[in-house]
């Protein structure tokens, strides 16, 4: 008879050889016919380097590519956990929010810390496809490859997912202050808005001022300033671009106080003709992140080929609902011809039973997106119809 | 014997966790209750995209701004129609109305850009254009107390006081707004409240135009459009696009919300304005569903 001691640190021992083999025979048995040098390297993720290939693969059978015991978000979160939590806040990059962990990170070695192969910028390139890689004019970090210098990566506060919510703020972060001002002489106002004149990544002109100047600006300041504001009525702009007021005098209209115009466009200079301050779906964001993340998140969502808001939408304002171009129907028949004239009777002679509201598209159809085939707002084998034909 | 013990000792519990589930979702669907809609079912009654309620005590009567077919509408108190008045065809997108002390109607028409003054009785319609320190005034909410209008400008965000003689006397204005103002407000116990969207914020200032209080209500509130300021205490809060109403107390606390997206009753659809009628009851504008809903109290 052992004594209970002794018997304890056997248990211990016997248990502690079971669990260092455990790891190092699977690992053993894995590598038997996958290349061991092919995952070793300057940075090796941690359960690689421990040999412990089944914390994420089932060596068996798994619902997920790779062998992998769950998805890939559920399993780089059951280590991580601190970034499980702090990702979710605020604006996430859409890998991200889709659990994509993958789509920047190895998941075995790579050649930099974070497990980032090559540069990060060809991995931002490889899904940013709007973004030049080179440009006349290229800002020194952009050229370097340091999207993170001025980009965070996960989530952020904003749109553009920069590391300081106000843009200025980060600009001054490298750019000393004196200096920006003695760059900008006879400036009447405090030097601010550095995103209205110039391009972050880089342009054709020199100081990165963006490619396409506004005609008043090219001139001076004082063709919409009045000497010693920064601010500008937003009737000014209207003084010269008149066709605009019509679309501002409608029901619904993008009017939201101060100048509601400088918040898509810049008064200064741009990308491309319109002056936007960004792409237009990134603009529209800023203020409707709801209906962003309810299209993000929708399983089935309105067909890819939809690159810009103004699409459907009349983006300074519109008599129609939700500042849409037309009627429900008239908006969606525009690229649906087919269904616009073989489908559920719409219109006027067609009412909702359930509000009596003219029948069009956007009854049945969620024109962002759904969870359900077709952008159907309801199940289409259970519920959609009975809503209104309660008798079958 | 112990499976015995425990059991005895879990039925309590197991009763009151029972009794609890039953009743807290009928505490958090909210002390409102719906009894009537103001909707004309049928062509050519159907409203069109109303977007605004107003009272009349005297008569019992909800008038409607019915934007899509130009026109207003006014209701009894029980929800029958009683009339459609378009001002002789002239009304060019109207978005919102008051009733002045002498029965005068005055309509923000978005479409001409005016206040537009409607005599029933002279038969007369008068469109006023508004004008505040030299700067058009594009007038957006309006509301009527003391001889005098409340008007949201949106060209400036802030809202905006004329007398009778629509001169610009004073200016509610955001003061952390940035690009963007107020999309609602409403007048209670002798303050203004607003409500900013782009913020998510509620501002009370006093009737000196002072901010007395500002109310953040945060990641709780998405897209809110309108507010409603119960006297009982709760601040509702109207969600466009998610189509229900918060209620939040002073604080900004988010108490519960109640209403959901959809077309059928007690769902809303792109709701455009939230109000609390002189009978205490609460009126949703529910504009893509071309109704006004009227909630009581349970």
């Amino acid at each position: 008879m052992m004594r209970k001691p002794t018997q304890l640190f056997m248990l211990l021992f016997v248990g502690i050889v079971l669990w260092w083999s455990r790891a190092d025979a699977g690992s053993a048995v894995c590598f038997s016919c996958h290349e061991k040098s092919a995952f070793s390297g300057p940075v090796v993720h941690q359960p690689v380097a421990s040999g412990e290939c089944v914390t994420c693969h089932n060596p068996h059978v798994a619902r997920y590519d790779g062998l992998l015991s769950q998805s890939v978000a559920d399993l780089c979160y059951s280590c991580h956990t601190k970034e499980a939590k702090a990702f979710t806040k605020g604006i996430m990059h859409i890998p991200v929010s889709q659990g994509k962990c993958l789509a920047c990170h190895e998941p075995h070695k790579a050649d930099a810390k974070g497990l980032i192969n090559g540069r990060l910028r060809d991995r931002c390139l490889a899904c940013h496809k709007t973004l030049t890689a080179q440009y006349q004019v290229t800002h020194a970090p952009y050229a370097r490859g340091q999207c993170e210098a001025c980009h965070q990566p996960h989530n952020a506060g904003n749109t553009m997912l920069l590391r300081d919510d106000d843009p200025d703020r980060l600009c001054s972060s490298c750019h000393n202050q004196d200096k920006v001002r003695q760059a900008h002489p006879n400036y009447p106002v405090a030097v601010k808005g550095c995103l209205t004149c110039h391009n972050p990544h880089g342009s054709s002109r020199a100081n990165l001022v963006r490619n396409t100047l506004h005609a008043p600006y090219a001139k001076g300041c004082t063709g919409c300033h009045v000497a010693g504001q920064s601010t500008v009525p937003v009737e000014t702009c209207l003084g010269c671009h008149k066709e605009i007021s019509g679309q501002l005098r409608t029901i619904h209209s993008h009017l939201i106080g101060g100048n509601s115009c400088t918040n898509c466009h810049s008064p200064h200079a741009g990308d491309e003709k319109r002056l936007l301050r960004g792409r237009q779906m990134q603009i529209c964001r800023t203020c409707h992140e709801d209906t962003y993340r309810r299209f993000e998140k929708s399983t089935y969502v309105h067909t890819e080929s939809v690159k810009e808001c103004n699409e459907c939408h009349a983006v300074h304002g519109s008599n129609h609902m939700a500042m849409l171009r037309g009627d429900g129907n008239g908006v969606c028949s525009r690229c649906h011809e087919t269904q616009g004239k073989f489908t559920h009777p719409v219109g006027d002679k067609a009412r909702d039973q359930r509000t009596g509201q003219p029948m069009t598209c956007v009854n049945c159809h969620n024109p962002h997106g759904s969870e359900y085939k077709g952008q159907m707002r309801l199940n289409p084998e259970k519920e959609l119809c009975n809503q209104c034909h309660q008798g079958y | 014997m112990l499976i015995e013990r425990l059991l005895r000792r879990a039925v309590p519990w197991v009763l009151c966790i029972l009794l609890l589930s039953t009743w807290v979702p009928a505490a958090v669907a909210g002390p409102w209750q719906w009894k009537i809609n103001l909707q004309g079912q049928t062509p050519p009654d159907a409203m069109i995209m109303p977007s605004a309620l107003e009272f009349d005590t005297a008569k019992d009567r909800y008038y409607v701004v019915d934007s899509g077919n130009n026109r207003l509408m006014s209701f009894d108190r029980e929800g029958k129609l009683l009339s459609a008045f378009n001002a002789g065809d002239s009304l060019q997108a109207p978005y919102d109305m008051v009733r002045d002390e002498k029965g005068v109607l005055w309509v923000v028409e978005k479409g001409r850009n005016s206040l537009t003054s409607i005599d029933l009785s002279g038969k007369t319609t008068v469109p006023h254009t508004l004008s505040y320190q030299g700067r058009t005034v594009y007038a957006d909410r309006l509301a009527y107390a003391a001889g005098q209008f409340y008007v949201l400008d949106r060209a400036s965000g802030g809202i905006l006081v004329f007398d009778q003689d629509l001169q610009g006397k004073q200016s509610f204005d955001c003061p952390d707004c940035g690009d963007g103002g107020f999309v609602d407000f409403k007048l209670q116990g002798g303050e203004l409240w607003a409500l900013s969207m782009l913020n998510r914020t509620i501002y009370r200032f006093g009737a000196d135009g002072r901010l007395a209080a500002k109310i953040s209500l945060g990641d709780a509130a998405r897209f809110p459009v309108s507010l409603a300021v119960d006297p009982a205490g709760p601040i509702y809060v109207l969600e466009r696009h998610q189509g229900g109403i918060a209620a939040f107390d002073a604080t900004g606390e988010l108490k519960y919300r109640f209403l959901e997206p959809g077309q059928t009753r007690g769902q809303l659809y792109f709701p455009v304005e939230l109000q609390i009628d002189p009978w205490g009851q609460l009126c949703v504008v529910d504009e893509g569903n071309g109704r006004v809903q009227i909630f009581g109290r349970y």
